[in-house]
């Protein structure tokens, strides 16, 4: 056994260890241990990904050395490393470009609180990603909510409580839902690592037996974890939870905990459930109707809103919409758009909500369109992530979400029955995303009227840090968007070793 | 640029001429010299056109593409409106001369009064249907500033309905000519038509529409009804001299298209006892009624006559109408006649203008006390136009008449005739009354308003004066001895019948 | 590497706009080295494209630039219909430019504004030289971005509004012109989107899908027809009347617009191939949409009285002539499109910069206000005679060439709707007499009485009242272009024999 397999199992240590020790820590050595401690993860899943891509396949690693059929398993692939490092990458860039924001919204003495949020949620983020077992999964689904919450409430402003109640009661029943799955599944199976599990499984599906709890187990746990994610019509808490988190709580929140739900649920389907029952079932039309109303309905939503936090939250719902609708094309082309989809709304989110940080330090702090007029001119930097972000949102070629709706619409091409549908919502969502985002957009670039409120405290260059995370996140939308062959090919890889 | 280029010549002289008219600013500020070049160069213009005439031939201007060429030529058609543009508008020049000292920006008026009439030409000796419709369109153009001369609101209201008539009809005409370039060779004008019976086979619906189409909208610039809403109201608020050649001249362009049109491109007889010939004889006649009507219930002199206009000019296309020769004779001759006598009218009722300020017929009772010379050129025109033998009028009419009788289409054969017979009589309600009160004021005529403004016997000038009666003496003259005129109508209509 | 001086034309202007927007020129933020730099700038790169257009005379020329993604490359492709738009642009852009020094003169924030119309310039360049759909895709999208700083550029209340309507007309456009971009690929016989002349549809693969495939032509269509201002997809065209005039006049008369057109052209004679749509039920409905914006174009811009804004709903007619052409699907129809594409970008950039040149020298911008102009600016109306002569359609002048060839090409065509088609394109030309007419009657033949005007040395009173000098020509560069693209229409349209030759050489090979 390489030393190298160790990483995946170290990476989530490590960020829960750092968690725990920041818990003594002043605020600022807290923030610093826990951006030492990101970088490091992040480099060890690198480790992690080169390796499975030089060997050319996954591994599975025993936690505590109980052998199969017990114990917790970790199993690490091409798709695992890759998400595992680009979860780091946009966590890094979300914590760094909030910085001075977060230090702002929240109290000196529970600065350190934060960070132990933020390091808890990487940790979970990792699990969730690396596990090779339900329950570890479940409990890491519980840790990442808890986290999740802390990061919503401690800015102790405004709404932001009760967002994070209705936060955590959305969760909850969420994490419920997905219990009730693991434990149905686990009285049909008796297992609850991966591996074991899907042959049982297979093995039902073969005989012909329990169709009823099946059905029941991918419902309950498809259910629980959109509700986690938001698909529409579950996304009731979306707005609330990113529209009055800190910055960098929204980031991440929007750009990494769903999309480590997804990728769960992802995991879930292809190394329990098995891919094959789940397109016989049906189960993926349902997700793939839920997936384009909440295309439509989200930029619906977000049209109407005037805040702009609250609007690019509900641009979340829509991109989340995408996302199941890939997976719900019940193809393989699909599921490769959908994961591919996962990264694009991942930078693509965190930059717009960081670079709105800047637009908000140079209109008083205000967030509501007019405050915002003229904004791209009082920090350009900002203007210029702000309108990338939203460029790349809307599908502009040379962009990340170009190749995401390239993807998406060729792999329609093969389900001749979701064709159609498929890309005329594409279209359709497409110009509503312009609707509101460029509206924006134009917004950022107009003139102040005199008629305008002044502003009272005009910040008109972010710190350092901050602009270094917009640039760096401008810089992995341009990659992703420009040489996203290796990128759409690891994932077709990684989705194969899923098997 | 091959063939003769003396066709040029009665075209681009004028043009030239009235570009330097309106340019030149010594014009502007001296009267006589302005006079002077415009006489000069219509004189020049008649002797040139005669020359062309002479010289005959034809001329390609310009090659667009393969298919489109701009060409002149002159055969017996070009050769009669030639003739007839250029003298009657020498003659109206003349008078113009002394007519616009009344009006202001004189060097206007006649910087495209002579750019119109080498237009015209052009018009006139035009080789093919694109050419044809290049100088009609920009007929249209340079003759619109003749009728905003006035530049009152009423001017130029009625200036851009002339417009926007004309362009109708010239759009309409080129739905056909889109039409007909695709089932001709070329749409060079040759005596019975240059279409392609191949390839018009299986087309003959939008055929028949396309000649419809064609009739109608170059009928515009003749006044036809339906499109005829715009000669009313044009003629006679442009100065009367313009209103002259504008009713009797550039009207007759429209006719010049059409017998183009339906005898050199089309050929007469394909269009035969189909629907289209029945329905442009039923719509001439209705014109040729209304415009008598309209006329005779109308108590402004300049709009009586040009609603006269409207009905005579449509006696000319009721005899194309008939595709046959002794009508075609007939129409021509009433092209002729027509031109001549309307001009007549109108010079008259400028001369009324200028001299008394009169403009309605019940306002010019006596008359003949001021004028008396005019009067009887008037009256003696007037019995032409009425068709009182000898007078020039007896003779067209003759001949549409006889020529609808032998036509063989049915009931028109006889209710064309007894239209036109209603439309004479008609006429001579609208037109001797004002010779009979004139003359005849009766006995509780004072003639006061005469006698204050000491207008007894104050003729117009002697410019003014004698091409009235130059005009009104060849009105009466062709009626006369109408056998060379006759005999050239016939010999045109026997090349394309 | 000869194949280079195909990126050139492309990349020089885009790159130079970008080093302008982050070099100011010093503290004086213009300068007149800056307008000349820009002014060579602009003539080095049309001739450029000249030498590219007259090198690649022996055949095409090709260059792949890089690769997008899989089988998604970026390659530049100069054929002839391409040569005939780039050359056409390549002419325009620098008069234009000219021009839009002196009508800027005034203006703030000029770097800007000229680093973005630069910048147009490349993009619009690279839409004609686009090898295959992807690219034409690609830089359709950064022509609406690049394009909407110059319609912001007022940045008024209104100017944001059109801005906003342009965006959202254009992106949603594309949205769906993308569509038939994927299905493009899905269905092509070579695996790429590169034009073929006659269309890349594997066709047996096609017919099994025909109605799909014909259903997402029409979004297509559709699609990129939002830039030609299709009905119902026009009304960000009247609005973007706001933005100035150099912008209105060469981006929303040629280059913006035609290359909605020309994508259209791409779309359906190089891509889908007319012997795969040819008389489906996609060409009806696309002929009759392009129909009803001819009609309703023209109607409405006699309704308009804000100068530009009418001439801007004669050009969402006129672009539908293209379309119309584009629509029959014939190697004529082809060459009709591309003749009426040419004659129309010189008569409206013609009509517009007029109108442009009375609104920078007088400052009026409604018919109403023109009484009696023709005389104070004799050049200025010169031209615009001669433009709306030839947007009648008058023989002689450059339009008369488009609307002959696209009648005669529907006659051709032999289908009803084409025949219709002739009858709404003469009816659109008299609403054209109209709507031209009466400003020329206007300026040339004020009525008298109106407004305290009189015969000679009209305006007087209002001169006195306003404290302004008398209105006059503007300087040379105003009137220079001016007068170059009145003799360019005369020029094409008394001798159209070259480039006819060489667009029926165009539809020849394509339909």
């Amino acid at each position: 056994m390489s030393f190298v397999q160790n990483f995946p199992f170290f990476s989530i240590i490590l960020a829960m260890f750092s968690g725990i020790v920041s818990s003594v820590l002043p605020g600022k050595k807290a923030r610093n241990l826990s951006l030492l401690m990101i970088a490091v993860t992040t480099a060890l899943s690198a480790g992690t990904l080169f390796f499975c891509l030089r060997t050319g396949e996954s591994y599975t690693y025993m936690m505590g050395h109980f052998p199969a059929p017990w114990g917790n398993e970790i199993r690490a692939g091409i798709l695992e490393g890759a998400t595992a490092v680009f979860f780091g990458v946009v966590m890094f860039l979300a914590v760094l470009g909030g910085l001075d924001h977060t230090a702002e919204d929240v109290e000196e003495k529970k600065l350190n609180l934060f960070y132990i949020m933020i390091d808890l949620m990487l940790s979970s983020l990792l699990a969730l990603v690396y596990t090779n077992d339900l329950f570890t999964a479940y409990v890491f689904v519980e840790i990442n909510t808890i986290a999740g919450c802390g990061l919503i409430m401690i800015r102790q402003k405004g709404r932001s409580m009760s967002a994070a109640i209705r936060y955590m009661i959305m969760s909850q029943l969420g994490s419920g839902l997905f219990l009730i799955g693991l434990s149905i599944l686990y009285d049909i199976t008796g297992h609850l690592l991966m591996s074991p599990a899907k042959e049982s499984v297979a093995a039902l599906a073969a005989a012909g037996d329990y169709r009823i709890p099946m059905l029941v187990i991918m419902a309950v746990i498809g259910v629980g974890l959109a509700i986690k994610s938001g698909l529409y019509p579950f996304h009731y808490w979306i707005p609330d939870t990113y529209g009055y988190a800190t910055p960098t709580a929204s980031a991440v929140l929007s750009g990494l905990v769903s999309k480590g739900y997804i990728f769960l649920l992802i995991k879930i389907f292809y190394r329990v459930l098995g891919y094959d029952n789940l397109v016989s079932s049906q189960m993926v039309n349902v997700l793939y109707v839920f997936g384009i109303t909440g295309m439509v309905m989200g930029s619906l939503h977000a049209i109407h809103e005037t805040d702009t936090r609250r609007m690019t939250a509900y641009s979340s719902v829509a991109q989340i919409g995408y996302i199941y609708m890939g997976i719900g094309l019940g193809t393989q082309p699909g599921m490769v758009a959908a994961v591919f989809h996962i990264f694009t709304h991942s930078a693509t989110k965190a930059l717009l909500f960081i670079s709105a940080v800047g637009l908000y330090e140079a209109s008083g702090d205000k967030k509501d369109y007019i405050s915002l007029r003229g904004a791209g001119y009082r920090n350009p930097l900002a203007g210029i992530g702000f309108t990338v972000g939203s460029l790349s949102m809307v599908g502009f070629p040379m962009l990340s979400g170009f190749i995401s709706k390239l993807l998406f619409a060729t792999s329609a091409l093969e389900s001749p029955h979701k064709m159609l549908p498929t890309l005329i919502v594409l279209a359709v969502s497409t110009t509503l995303n312009a609707v509101y985002f460029l509206r924006l957009v134009i917004t950022l670039y107009s003139r102040r009227r005199p008629e305008d409120a002044p502003i009272s405290e005009v910040k008109v260059r972010s710190s350092w840090h901050l602009r270094l995370a917009i640039l760096c996140f401008i810089a992995v939308n341009l990659v992703l968007g420009m040489s996203s062959q290796p990128i759409v090919q690891a994932i077709t890889d990684g989705l194969a070793m899923f098997g | 640029m091959e063939g003769n280029m003396i066709l040029l010549l009665p075209m681009l002289c004028p043009i030239a001429a009235g570009i330097v008219v309106l340019a030149g600013k010594v014009f502007r500020k001296n009267r006589k010299y302005l006079t002077g070049l415009s006489v000069m160069v219509l004189v020049l213009e008649f002797a040139l056109a005669l020359w062309a005439v002479m010289s005959g031939g034809g001329l390609t201007m310009l090659r667009l593409t393969d298919q489109l060429s701009l060409g002149l030529h002159a055969d017996g058609v070009s050769r009669l409106f030639a003739m007839l543009t250029a003298s009657v508008w020498l003659l109206v020049g003349i008078y113009s001369v002394a007519y616009m000292s009344h009006e202001e920006e004189e060097h206007r008026f006649f910087g495209y009064y002579l750019i119109a009439v080498g237009v015209l030409m052009g018009l006139n000796f035009s080789a093919n249907l694109i050419t044809l419709y290049v100088f009609y369109e920009l007929m249209t153009l340079t003759s619109l500033p003749l009728v905003l001369h006035e530049r009152s609101k009423e001017a130029v209201r009625a200036g851009l309905k002339y417009l926007f008539y004309s362009v109708a009809g010239a759009f309409l005409a080129l739905f056909g000519i889109f039409f007909l370039a695709g089932v001709s060779e070329s749409l060079t004008f040759t005596a019975g038509g240059v279409l392609n019976d191949g390839a018009l086979a299986g087309k003959e619906g939008v055929f028949l529409i396309s000649a419809f189409c064609m009739i109608l909208g170059f009928g515009a610039k003749a006044g036809m009804f339906p499109l005829h809403g715009w000669l009313p109201t044009a003629h006679p608020v442009a100065p009367a001299c313009a209103s002259a050649v504008l009713s009797g001249l550039i009207t007759k362009a429209g006719v010049l298209a059409i017998i183009r049109v339906v005898y050199y491109v089309i050929g007469a007889d394909r269009l035969r006892g189909t629907w289209v010939q029945n329905a442009w004889i039923l719509l001439t006649l209705l014109t040729v009624f209304m415009g008598s009507m309209l006329a005779y219930k109308e108590p402004v002199m300049k709009k009586r006559l040009a609603y006269s206009t409207v009905s005579q000019v449509s006696y000319v296309l009721f005899g194309l109408s008939m595709l046959n020769q002794t009508a075609f004779v007939g129409a021509l001759s009433h092209v002729v006649f027509h031109s001549v006598i309307k001009n007549v009218l109108f010079l008259t009722a400028g001369a009324v203008i200028v001299t008394t300020g009169w403009t309605r017929v019940e306002q010019m009772r006596g008359l003949g006390q001021v004028m008396p010379k005019t009067l009887a050129c008037y009256t003696a025109a007037a019995l032409a136009l009425i068709g009182i033998p000898p007078a020039s009028g007896f003779v067209s009419k003759w001949y549409l008449a006889s020529g609808a009788l032998s036509s063989g289409t049915g009931v028109w054969a006889w209710a064309g005739p007894a239209v036109l017979l209603v439309s004479a009589l008609l006429t001579a309600g609208y037109l001797l009354p004002l010779t009979i009160q004139g003359f005849f004021p009766g006995h509780d005529f004072k003639g006061e308003e005469i006698q204050k403004r000491k207008l007894t016997g104050k003729e117009p000038s002697i410019w003014m004066l004698a091409p009235i009666a130059a005009l009104a003496a060849a009105a009466l003259l062709f009626g006369c001895f109408p056998g060379s005129l006759i005999s050239m109508l016939q010999s045109i209509a026997a090349s394309v019948l | 590497m000869s194949e280079i001086i195909l990126a050139l034309p492309v990349f020089l202007p885009i790159l130079s706009g970008v080093f302008m927007l982050f070099h100011q020129s010093g503290k004086e933020e213009w300068s007149r080295k800056r307008e000349l730099f820009i002014e060579g700038l602009v003539v080095a790169n049309s001739l450029l494209v000249a030498a590219a257009i007259a090198g690649g005379a022996g055949g095409e020329r090709r260059l792949v630039l890089f690769r997008l993604y899989s089988v998604l490359t970026i390659m530049f492709k100069l054929d002839r219909m391409g040569s005939v738009f780039a050359g056409l642009v390549a002419f325009l852009w620098p008069l234009a430019t000219l021009y839009a020094f002196e009508y800027m003169r005034h203006e703030e924030r000029k770097n800007t504004f000229f680093a973005c119309y630069t910048m147009t310039y490349g993009i619009t360049m690279g839409i004609a030289l686009a090898g295959n759909l992807v690219t034409l895709y690609l830089f359709y999208e950064m022509l609406t971005l690049v394009t909407l700083p110059l319609v912001l550029f007022p940045l008024t209340t209104e100017a944001v509004r059109a801005g906003r309507a342009y965006l959202y007309y254009s992106i949603g456009g594309a949205a769906f012109a993308f569509i038939g971009l994927v299905f493009v690929l899905g269905f092509s016989s070579v695996g790429t989107t590169e034009f073929i002349p006659g269309g890349m549809l594997d066709l047996g693969r096609a017919m099994e899908n025909k109605n799909v495939l014909l259903l997402v032509y029409v979004l297509a269509f559709f699609g990129f027809g939002v830039k030609a201002a299709l009905f119902p997809c026009y009304r960000w065209l009247p609005k973007a009347a706001v933005a100035p005039t150099p912008v209105t006049a060469l981006l929303h008369a040629v280059a913006v617009v035609k290359s909605g057109a020309f994508a259209i052209l791409r779309l359906t004679y190089f891509s889908f191939g007319t012997g795969f749509l040819g008389g489906t039920w996609a060409q009806w409905v696309v002929m009759s949409a392009a129909l009803v914006t001819i009609a309703f174009g023209s109607t409405m811009a006699v309704k308009e009285v804000h100068w530009k804004r009418r001439l801007a709903y004669s050009t969402v007619s006129n672009l539908s002539y293209i379309l119309f052409g584009a629509a029959l699907m014939t190697p004529f129809g082809l060459t009709a499109a591309l003749s009426h594409l040419v004659a129309h970008a010189f008569m409206k950039i013609c009509a517009f910069f007029c109108a442009g040149a009375v609104m920078h020298q007088s400052g009026k911008t409604y018919i109403y206000q023109l009484d009696g102009m023709g005389k104070k600016m004799p050049v200025t109306f010169g031209c615009l005679l001669v433009s709306s002569l030839s947007l009648m359609g008058i023989p002689l002048f450059a339009g008369f060439i488009g609307k002959w060839n696209l009648a005669r090409a529907a006659f051709d065509s032999g289908s009803r709707l084409g025949l219709a088609g002739v009858a709404v394109i003469l009816y659109s030309a008299l609403m054209t007499g109209i709507y031209m007419m009466t400003v020329i009657v206007r300026a040339y033949f004020p009525s008298l009485g109106t407004q305290g005007e009189t015969a000679d040395g009209a305006g007087d009173d209002r001169k006195r009242e306003s404290g302004k000098e008398e209105v006059t020509d503007p300087s040379w560069k105003m009137t220079a272009p001016l007068v170059i693209f009145a003799a360019a229409i005369l020029a094409i349209g008394l001798h159209p024999a070259p480039l006819m030759s060489i667009l029926t050489m165009i539809g020849g090979e394509a339909g």
